[in-house]
């Protein structure tokens, strides 16, 4: 009985393994899981599905799945359970590094791919949170729908029964933590998944932003740049225009020239006829005053006493007239 | 810097069109009939007629050329300078087009994308494999 004890042994440790393995995958994205147990070494079987009839061998294909990422296989156990705990607290943080690991297994499996599929947003689908949906599919054609809770309830009978796993103590301890894990992963799952994707999307969508603003600014610099390569072609046109105002500016002092001289001969053509002018003014002006000064001069003084006797008269004659023809 | 050219090429156009083409000219007729000194109209207009106003030169047109030549090569090296750096960014445009979507991205696709994001682990060897202020 000494190899089936330590069989037994083993197992219980498994199972306890397997417990804590579950409860720290739950809260870890695929990072290195249960590190003091996985570090012992475990065997690696191939967890191909008919080890499922094997009771006791089956805690120890559920474990190392998780364990490494060395070995791996074409069935879906490792980026299942991975991706079952990276999906139930996804994106905490880093893109996923649960989703590393699921490309990798993508990488290796299947022929090389290019360009490389998009990794899968979700991971494979679970029924009761732990157990692959495609045992109950494996199962359906022989059994039936009942098929596989039957199988478990037959496993857990079989175990309890035969006492390959023993209720003591710790059997409800497991029991409690699990009833209120459980309760809680149900009421705040939702929740924190939502707030942890939105922390994801926030940064992806900075991250879009900034190469948006990348784009816009480097399709701006490069029209930018044409045009001012278009700019640069029209320099021709800067030396034209300085060619042409220095041939308007030779124009125009030419032009200038011209017209100086014509206005300098008129100037004194003019100046010429002015002075006669003013000559023959003075020569007239001259003579008048010269004409009426002897004319004044030669007014006798008895000439002047008869032309103002006379004066008098007329005025006398004149008021006497006017008065008469006032009183008429 | 273009409006100073500007206004300074509308201002002598201006002039230009100001000054008429021939001056106005000369009535010597009527100077021969008015002015009284004999022979001074005579002499001033055959001296007018002979006299030939010269054409001022014009020293400014070689450096203008020598300045276009110049301009030209200064502005085919910027042009040249120009291409070059329309290639760099279509290049970074070009990398940022066909980039994978960031919801699909990995961190080392990120990195690969974008090298300064990629933490520096030989320099600093603990989380978070950056100086604290730069977090």
């Amino acid at each position: 009985m000494n190899p089936k004890q330590l069989i037994f042994a083993s197992n219980i440790q498994t199972h306890l393994c397997l417990q804590r393995h579950l409860l720290v995958t739950f809260f870890k994205t695929g990072a290195p899981l249960c590190s003091r147990d996985v570090s012992r070494g475990f065997l690696v079987y191939p967890p191909s599905l008919r080890l499922f009839a094997e009771g006791h061998a089956e805690a120890e294909t559920r474990l190392p799945s998780g364990a490494t990422t060395r070995h791996f296989h074409p069935s879906n156990m490792l980026s299942r359970l991975v991706l079952v705990s990276a999906s139930s607290l996804k994106g905490s943080g880093a893109l996923g590094a649960g989703l590393i690991q699921a490309s990798r297994s993508l990488h290796t499996s299947s022929q090389s791919l290019a360009p490389v599929p998009p990794l899968p947003e979700k991971g494979g689908k679970v029924r009761h949170g732990i157990i692959p949906e495609e045992l109950f599919q494996l199962l359906y054609p022989k059994t039936g729908v009942t098929g596989p809770y039957m199988l478990g309830a037959g496993l857990l009978m079989y175990i309890l029964s035969k006492e390959i796993y023993v209720i003591n103590h710790e059997t409800f301890a497991a029991a409690s933590i699990g009833a209120v894990f459980i309760y809680g992963v149900k009421k705040f799952g939702p929740s924190v998944a939502a707030f942890a994707d939105k922390l994801n999307e926030d940064k992806v969508a900075k991250a879009q932003e900034v190469k948006d603003l990348a784009m816009t600014s480097l399709a701006q610099a490069i029209e930018d740049e044409k045009k001012e390569q278009w700019r640069a072609e029209g320099r021709s046109m800067l030396f034209d225009a300085k060619r042409n105002n220095v041939a308007m500016l030779l124009e125009t002092n030419y032009r200038e020239r011209l017209h100086m001289v014509t206005n300098e001969v008129k100037r004194r053509l003019d100046y010429q006829i002015a002075l006669q002018n003013l000559h023959r003014q003075m020569e007239q002006e001259h003579m008048v005053n010269w004409v009426e000064k002897s004319v004044i001069s030669s007014i006798t003084p008895q000439q002047e006493k008869e032309s103002i006797a006379k004066c008098i008269t007329d005025l006398k004659a004149l008021a006497k007239a006017t008065q008469a023809k006032a009183t008429a | 810097m273009f409006n100073n050219l500007k206004t300074r090429s509308d201002a002598i156009s201006a002039k230009l069109a100001s000054l008429s083409e021939k001056p106005p000219a000369i009535d010597w007729n009527y100077y021969r009939s008015a002015v009284a000194k004999a022979g001074m109209v005579d002499e001033f207009e055959q001296k007018f007629s002979a006299l030939k106003v010269p054409e001022p030169i014009d020293t400014q047109t070689t450096l203008i050329n020598t300045q276009e030549a110049e301009a030209s090569t200064t502005a085919a090296a910027y042009i040249e300078a120009s291409k070059a750096r329309i290639a760099q960014y279509e290049k970074v445009l070009d990398k940022f087009k066909n980039m994978i979507p960031f919801d699909q991205m990995t961190i080392e696709d990120l990195n690969e994308t974008f090298p300064e994001t990629k933490l520096d682990k030989v320099k600093h060897p603990y989380w978070p494999h950056k100086p604290i202020a730069e977090l």
